[in-house]
């Protein structure tokens, strides 16, 4: 892991500060935002308020009585990542199981050509789909949502799952074979769970992204299928001056339970990036 | 690193095929249905639209490259191409320089690693929504604690709403604050993948740590940063939600990036026509150096299968 070189004193310190350095850009500006939503209200944008004060939960008591609409948008939030996450990890299980297992020419091309049509920027296709989403009645549905992160999620976990797959010797595959087990069986009952650490790895990514999502939410949603990130939106859009403490409050309750997977998770992360990120 | 990742990977190679091409029909169906769907047919879709004039609702006329023509000479255009530019040029470099630096002190050794990296990570969970609100705090003229900060060393407070390149800058921070984490992953999972045999044989030969890091870790890490940089000067280009919850283009359509210009143009100005013809210049553009990348991404396989047969 280390290159091996005695460390000197002053390279050290230098070390040392550089990375306190890069922590505190990280984590301060999370860290300064909490500690605002638990001042008292009147107090966060008091320019001589003490930098020590009682903890409040003032802004989440308002935040409760008058922002309902959050309280639906993480409801919504949370339906939309479940069943788009459980839709992109099946749907890249099943195809990185049959990139890995069948090696020729046209599936070679055909997962080039999944990694390149991910690089379509994604508000390109909202313009065609706008119209023929309203048409089929999908606008302002959990639905359209779903699919929608699904599809620009399969992928990058094609090509994660596919590096999972390509880990289990195929001896597994032809012993279950010989042994009389259909594919369907196969796949089910020993790729599947030997994959497990792909399929979380995968889910990872898609849950982080489909619970902060908002340029698809905002064009596609309104009111029934309105996602937190959205209602955050409109809180900072409030004509009337925006209410800084239920935002700041809004924004943290937003941001804990997938800041707390993500350092959970933060294992799988890492190893998923590595597997499907840069690589084809 | 790349060993089994690759396209050539010698899984069943040799061996009958385990999976015939109907089976495997079957088990692409949903990921391919779902990428045709929603995002090969909706983009083919754009490039016939931007053929024609339209509205929504109304039937399309062809119109040839008019569209085009009405894009390329309209002025908010090639402002906010020259925006995307400047902050994808600005946010992909400094990412990577910051990110590499903290990749390789990180896998020089840090105690505590899964605490600091825990840390490092943490922006990777904020929503795009959220760092705005926590930016737009930090950068209050008031009270913000980057105000302070840059008030100790004499400088004004921004003034993100007023002058534009104010905007440009804070927009610029949020995408690295946001993005940082994702670089550094990448690169630090590409430095741990480097053989250690080498870096004996530079200590053993009495290299110093910057000999080591100019002659070894960065031209072997040089492949990995190209994709990775590629990768995000792809997603880069899409910025769209930070500049529209932060500026909304303005002041007088001044911050707009790229995607917000088709945003406004389709939803705010209905000329759906000039709206189309930017998406389809953006998937060209995205094509374009997706090109590049993936050409890096064939070789880079390509040299590990080569190594591995080695």
């Amino acid at each position: 892991m280390s290159t091996g070189m005695r460390a000197s004193p002053g390279w050290r310190v230098l070390k040392a500060a550089v990375i306190a350095l890069a922590i505190a850009w990280s984590i301060g500006p999370i860290v300064l935002m909490i500690l605002a939503s638990l001042r008292p209200p009147r107090e966060i944008f008091d320019p001589a308020a003490a930098m020590l004060f009682t903890p409040s939960l003032e802004s989440y008591r308002a935040l409760f009585r008058q922002w309902p609409d959050f309280f639906a948008g993480v409801a919504n939030s949370g339906i939309v990542t479940i069943f788009a996450t459980a839709l992109a990890v099946l749907a890249s299980a099943l195809a990185g199981y049959a990139y890995s297992r069948l090696r020729t020419r046209a599936m070679a091309m055909s997962a080039f050509g999944l990694v390149f049509l991910r690089l379509i920027p994604p508000i390109v296709t909202t313009l065609p789909l706008f119209p023929i989403v309203n048409w089929l009645r999908l606008n302002d549905t959990h639905l359209i949502l779903i699919l929608l992160y699904a599809t620009f999620f399969v992928s990058l976990g094609t090509m994660v799952m596919r590096t999972f797959m390509d880990q289990i010797p195929v001896e597994i595959d032809e012993a279950a074979l010989v042994d009389g087990a259909s594919h369907a069986q196969l796949i089910r009952r020993i790729m599947l769970p030997l994959a497990a650490q792909g399929m979380v790895a995968v889910a990872v990514f898609v849950i982080v992204f489909a619970w902060n999502e908002f340029l698809f939410a905002f064009i596609f949603t309104t009111k029934a299928a309105k996602t937190a990130p959205l209602v955050l939106a409109e809180m900072t859009g409030a004509v009337d001056g925006v209410d800084w403490g239920v935002l700041f409050a809004a924004a943290s309750l937003h941001l804990l339970p997938v800041l707390a997977f993500v350092v959970l998770a933060q294992r799988h992360l890492v190893e998923g990036l590595t597997a499907g990120a840069t690589k084809g | 690193m790349t060993g089994s990742a690759g396209l050539g990977a010698s899984a069943g190679i040799g061996a009958t095929p385990l999976l015939g091409a109907r089976g495997a029909a079957v088990l692409l169906a949903p990921t391919w249905l779902l990428v045709l769907a929603l995002l090969v047919l909706p983009a083919c879709y754009v490039f016939w639209l931007s053929l024609h004039q339209s509205s929504f609702g109304q039937s399309p006329s062809f119109v040839g490259a008019a569209n085009y023509v009405a894009v390329l000479s309209d002025r908010y255009f090639w402002r906010a191409l020259l925006n995307t530019l400047i902050i994808v040029a600005v946010v992909v470099h400094v990412e990577m320089l910051i990110g590499l630096g903290i990749a390789l002190l990180f896998a020089d050794g840090v105690p505590w690693k899964p605490v600091l990296m825990a840390a490092m990570l943490a922006p990777y969970a904020v929503s795009e929504v959220g760092a705005v609100v926590i930016w737009r705090y930090l950068v209050d003229p008031e009270i913000g604690s980057l105000t302070k900060l840059l008030a100790a060393v004499g400088l004004g407070p921004i003034e993100w709403g007023v002058t534009p390149w104010h905007g440009l800058a804070v927009i610029s921070l949020i995408s690295i604050w946001l993005h940082l984490p994702f670089t550094f992953v990448i690169l630090y999972a590409a430095r741990l993948a480097l053989p250690l045999e080498v870096y004996e044989a530079a200590r053993v030969d009495g290299a110093t740590r910057w000999q080591q890091l100019r002659r070894i870790t960065l031209p072997l890490l040089k492949p990995a940063i190209a994709v990775a940089m590629l990768f995000r000067y792809i997603f880069a280009f899409r910025l769209f939600s930070e500049v529209w919850l932060m500026t909304q283009g303005g002041p007088a359509r001044s911050t707009e990036v790229v995607a917000l210009y088709l945003y406004v143009e389709a939803f705010r100005y209905n000329r759906f026509g000039v709206a189309t013809a930017t998406g389809w210049i953006m998937v060209m553009v995205s094509a374009l150096v997706a090109v590049v990348y993936l050409r890096r991404v064939y070789r880079e396989m390509f040299a590990a299968r080569a190594e591995g047969v080695a």
